[in-house]
């Protein structure tokens, strides 16, 4: 049995109102460089019970598992459905789950997964390996007939194969894929019931639709009120290692979606709210001064980056866009803009995150070196506005304001002054929610915000290797390119993909194909009386070992 | 009296104005650029590869010529189908129903807010007993246009919410929950309705019949509940017809302050994903009750107006422009 290499985790700091609290949390973090939050605590006894009213700024919208790709439905989804692998939040190991145990042929083709007894649905049914095998041809395969695509992280599946005596279920690839177990760990992989399998896209896409094995159940969902998650009555399945093997400590999680960002804020201030997402940095301070509790939550995956898109003017030139790279200060935006809570990234990964290697220096701020790279390019003259112009074009690159970001807009316009100090226009539009992904697929759309969490650099294949999505709108596909993107899916060894990755990040960064900006943050902010909010590798909530002192 | 005909000659011009709202908005949503299943296709945070995408553009027809779609879309529609929503799955019909009841209850307690704000603030601005206090009156609708409805949200939830936890700010109390966004609604819907019944009350207060009434010794306050303001109400009666429009719109806003999931939060969902089928059923519900609120306000002028119901025949008015900046 093979196992991916630990790695150890890089997590932002609890910060804590009090001064005991931080010298307790710098002792915390002397002693576990991987700990969640604090430990607070508490026998099983004291925990249980209990309702954390959870305000999240955006609403449940689709929870279609190969289709989804909100931030907030996978959080849920999390919270309600297990994966055959566990990723340990604090070593990043992947551990067994619903597979309590795992082998994998020397030519990294065929799984063996053994499923572990005794598991079901919450509607009653098994979770067998007749389930498994259902759920891995669904998630390999789609579901064509009802608009449901493949899992786009998924590996060609040659076949999956059930023995119902000795419950197990065999995965025969098509090729080597080193990242198919920490997909197996990911939310979008949960595991599901024959009921929702079977339910059309439209019920799927609706939370009451999951029918799953995790923690909690969806109990109701009023759409746009309400989602009341309830403990799952009889819960013993959890991840080996983890302390809590029994039900969950809370009672009932009720989830309102709250929209307006002074009203989560009020909501949670004047305790009607034990925990809000989504806090302006300009605000943490004054929550904290509050005796709140804020959090800014990494994960493993990939930095916020933005695609330079070569269809575009000029960025087709490696020094314009080696320019953009170290004319940008990161730096003065984390400080300018941000809390302690944030960080610049340091490469087109997050730290953790498998085969990360450090890219600091070369992102360094450097408008010296930009200028001179400018000035070699030929972008010699400057017009009135101190931009610079070549044969009476000025170097003028076009972006949108990111809509899935809600500190996006200073971000971008101090990008743009950043930018004008070496004779750079970013010229910033700004378009609606609805309209911004096919607003973006403009050519002349320079660069593009992107990069989350997520569970293995895969997503940096699907999204740049010009097989699959092409973001970077390559005039013609980079072969280097395509055969690190490539060749790091079928390492098997951990070792030598994470020697690709390194590779891999190296070029990027040398070929200025992405502007690392941040390592992407979650801001929590919670009352004191809510004790043990962990979360998972990816930064998603992870309410299980979470309890509240106030019954 | 309201004939046969006219009545069906309006009601005929309502349905020709809901089919072309229908058209118009299908054709709008259609050439717009974006919609949840393009995002869905192309979210950055979950790329769908051509190959993949094939079979979502198919299940939802978008693969076919558009007039294909708006044949088979106005067809599931005379077959009673909304369809579904494309950013959310659910069913626009359900979607309708749940939002509709919570917004047709917030704009009713509005709408009682609004009458008796504007009828209050009138009375005050024309027959309170001091030059000063009718001019404050007087100013008041003023103010209320001129201040943003969210401000008025946020502030009501800071004092009664937060400050007096007189209220829930995010929890559903029934009825009680009610009060803070109609009044939220009705501060800003009432003031054009106050602004046109203080001019009607003064019209009507200054009219020769007042003087007649006092002559016969009808008591002051009987010559304003039972003449004046019959008579001075009329055009504002018109305008709080088309309240109705100001209240579903002004509803966006309560909804999301308030965090209320009503047909205003649904609308501004749908809007914000570029969700055909949910976008085309709530503009046709809004066309269908605008329509039927007008067709409603011309058939009461007659019960209002005894002129208007003995008038020989319709007589064309030609509103001053002035009067128009009034209303509007």
């Amino acid at each position: 049995m093979s196992r991916q290499t630990a790695v150890t985790r890089r997590w932002t700091p609890v910060r804590r109102a009090t001064p005991i609290a931080a010298a307790a949390l710098a002792a915390a973090m002397l002693l576990s460089s991987c700990a969640a939050t604090p430990a607070a605590g508490g026998n099983s006894t004291e925990k249980n019970g209990g309702t954390l009213v959870y305000l999240d700024a955006e609403l449940s919208s689709n929870t279609q598992l190969q289709s989804s790709g909100t931030w907030q439905d996978s959080a849920y989804i999390q919270n309600i459905g297990d994966r055959l692998i566990f990723r340990d939040p604090e070593t990043l190991e992947l551990k067994p789950w619903i597979a309590e145990s795992w082998e994998i042929s020397d030519d990294g083709l065929v799984y063996e997964f053994s499923i572990r007894d005794g598991v079901t649905y919450s509607d009653g049914t098994d979770l067998d390996a007749a389930s498994v095998k259902r759920n891995l041809e669904w998630q390999a395969y789609g579901d064509a007939e009802k608009g449901i695509p493949a899992n786009n992280w998924f590996p060609k599946v040659e076949s999956v194969e059930s023995d119902d005596a000795e419950q197990t279920v065999t995965v025969t690839l098509a090729a080597p894929s080193a990242p198919f177990l920490a997909v197996l760990s990911y939310w979008r992989t949960a595991l599901a019931a024959d009921a929702t399998i079977d339910a059309s896209i439209e019920k799927q896409s609706q939370i009451s639709g999951f029918i799953g094995s995790g923690p909690f159940v969806v109990e109701s969902e009023t759409y746009g009120k309400e989602i009341v998650f309830t403990k799952r009555d009889g819960y013993a399945w959890a991840p080996p290692g983890v302390e809590n093997q029994g039900e969950a400590y809370l009672d009932e999680i009720v989830v309102l979606p709250v929209t307006e960002d002074s009203v989560r804020l009020g909501s949670l201030r004047s305790g009607e709210a034990d925990l809000i997402r989504y806090v302006q940095p300009s605000e943490e301070k004054t929550l904290e001064d509050a005796g709140l509790t804020v959090v800014g939550v990494q994960g493993i995956g990939n930095a916020n980056v933005w695609d330079v898109r070569q269809s575009a003017p000029f960025l087709d030139d490696i020094n314009v866009r080696k320019a953009l790279q170290v004319g940008i200060d990161r730096e003065q935006i984390v400080d300018d803009l941000y809390t302690d809570n944030w960080d610049a990234a340091s490469s087109i990964i997050t730290p953790g995150s498998i085969g990360y290697r450090d890219q600091s220096e070369k992102l360094a701020y450097n408008p010296e070196e930009s200028n001179r790279l400018l000035d070699e390019a030929g972008w010699t003259e400057r017009n009135a506005d101190g931009i610079r112009e070549k044969n009476g074009e000025p170097l003028s690159i076009l972006t949108y304001v990111d809509v899935y970001d809600s500190t996006a807009k200073p971000l971008f316009q101090l990008v743009q002054w950043q930018l004008k100090q070496i004779g750079i226009d970013l010229e910033i539009k700004e378009t609606d929610y609805a309209s911004y992904v096919t607003t973006l697929e403009d050519p002349n759309v320079g660069v593009r915000r992107n990069g989350w969490p997520e569970a293995d650099p895969l997503r940096l294949t699907v999204n740049y290797h010009s097989a699959y999505t092409n973001s970077l709108n390559l005039p013609t596909p980079d072969p280097k390119l395509d055969a690190l993107l490539t060749d790091h899916i079928t390492a098997i060894d951990p070792d030598e993909r994470a020697a690709i990755l390194g590779e891999l990040q190296d070029y990027v960064v040398d070929q200025a194909y992405l502007l690392p900006i941040l390592n992407d943050t979650q801001v929590f902010a919670y009352q004191p009386h809510i004790r043990d909010f962990e979360w998972g590798a990816e930064a998603r909530p992870w309410f299980y070992n979470t309890w509240t002192e106030k019954k | 009296m309201t004939s046969l005909p006219f009545v069906l000659r309006r009601l005929g011009h309502s349905l020709l104005v809901i089919a072309l709202t229908y058209v118009f908005v299908y054709a709008v949503l259609f050439f717009l650029p974006g919609d949840p299943v393009a995002s869905r296709i192309n979210n950055p945070q979950n790329p769908i590869p051509a190959d993949q995408a094939g079979a979502i553009l198919e299940y939802y027809n978008l693969d076919k010529a558009s007039i294909e779609q708006f044949w088979i879309s106005v067809t599931r529609l005379f077959s009673g189908d909304l369809g579904y929503s494309l950013a959310t799955g659910r069913p626009v019909a359900d979607l309708i129903q749940q939002g509709l009841g919570d917004t047709v209850a917030l704009a009713a307690v509005a709408l009682l807010f609004t009458i008796v704000l504007a009828l209050g603030v009138a009375l005050g601005a024309v027959f309170a007993p001091f030059a000063p206090l009718r001019k404050l009156f007087a100013v008041l609708p003023v103010l209320a246009l001129s201040t943003p409805g969210f401000l008025i949200g946020l502030l009501l939830l800071q004092v009664f919410a937060y400050q007096l936890g007189w209220f829930s700010s995010i929890r559903d109390e029934g009825v009680k929950s009610l009060l803070l966004p109609a009044i939220t609604l009705a501060v800003g819907v009432n003031a054009p309705i106050a602004q046109v019944l203080i001019q009607g009350l003064r019209k009507a207060y200054g009219e020769p019949f007042v003087t007649v009434l006092r002559a016969q010794g009808v008591p002051e306050y009987r010559i304003i509940t039972g003449h004046v303001i019959k008579n001075g109400s009329i055009p504002a009666v018109t305008l709080l017809g088309l309240t109705i429009g100001d209240l579903l719109a002004g509803s966006v806003i309560a909804e999301a302050i308030f965090s209320r999931a009503g047909l205003g939060f649904v609308t501004e969902q749908a809007v914000r994903a570029q969700d055909g089928p949910v976008v085309q059923a709530i503009v046709m519900i809004v066309a269908i009750v605008f329509t039927l609120v007008n067709l409603v306000t011309d058939l009461v002028y007659p019960l209002i107006d005894p002129r208007i119901r003995t008038a020989p025949k319709p007589v064309a008015v030609t509103v001053a422009p002035t009067q128009k900046a009034a209303v509007s």
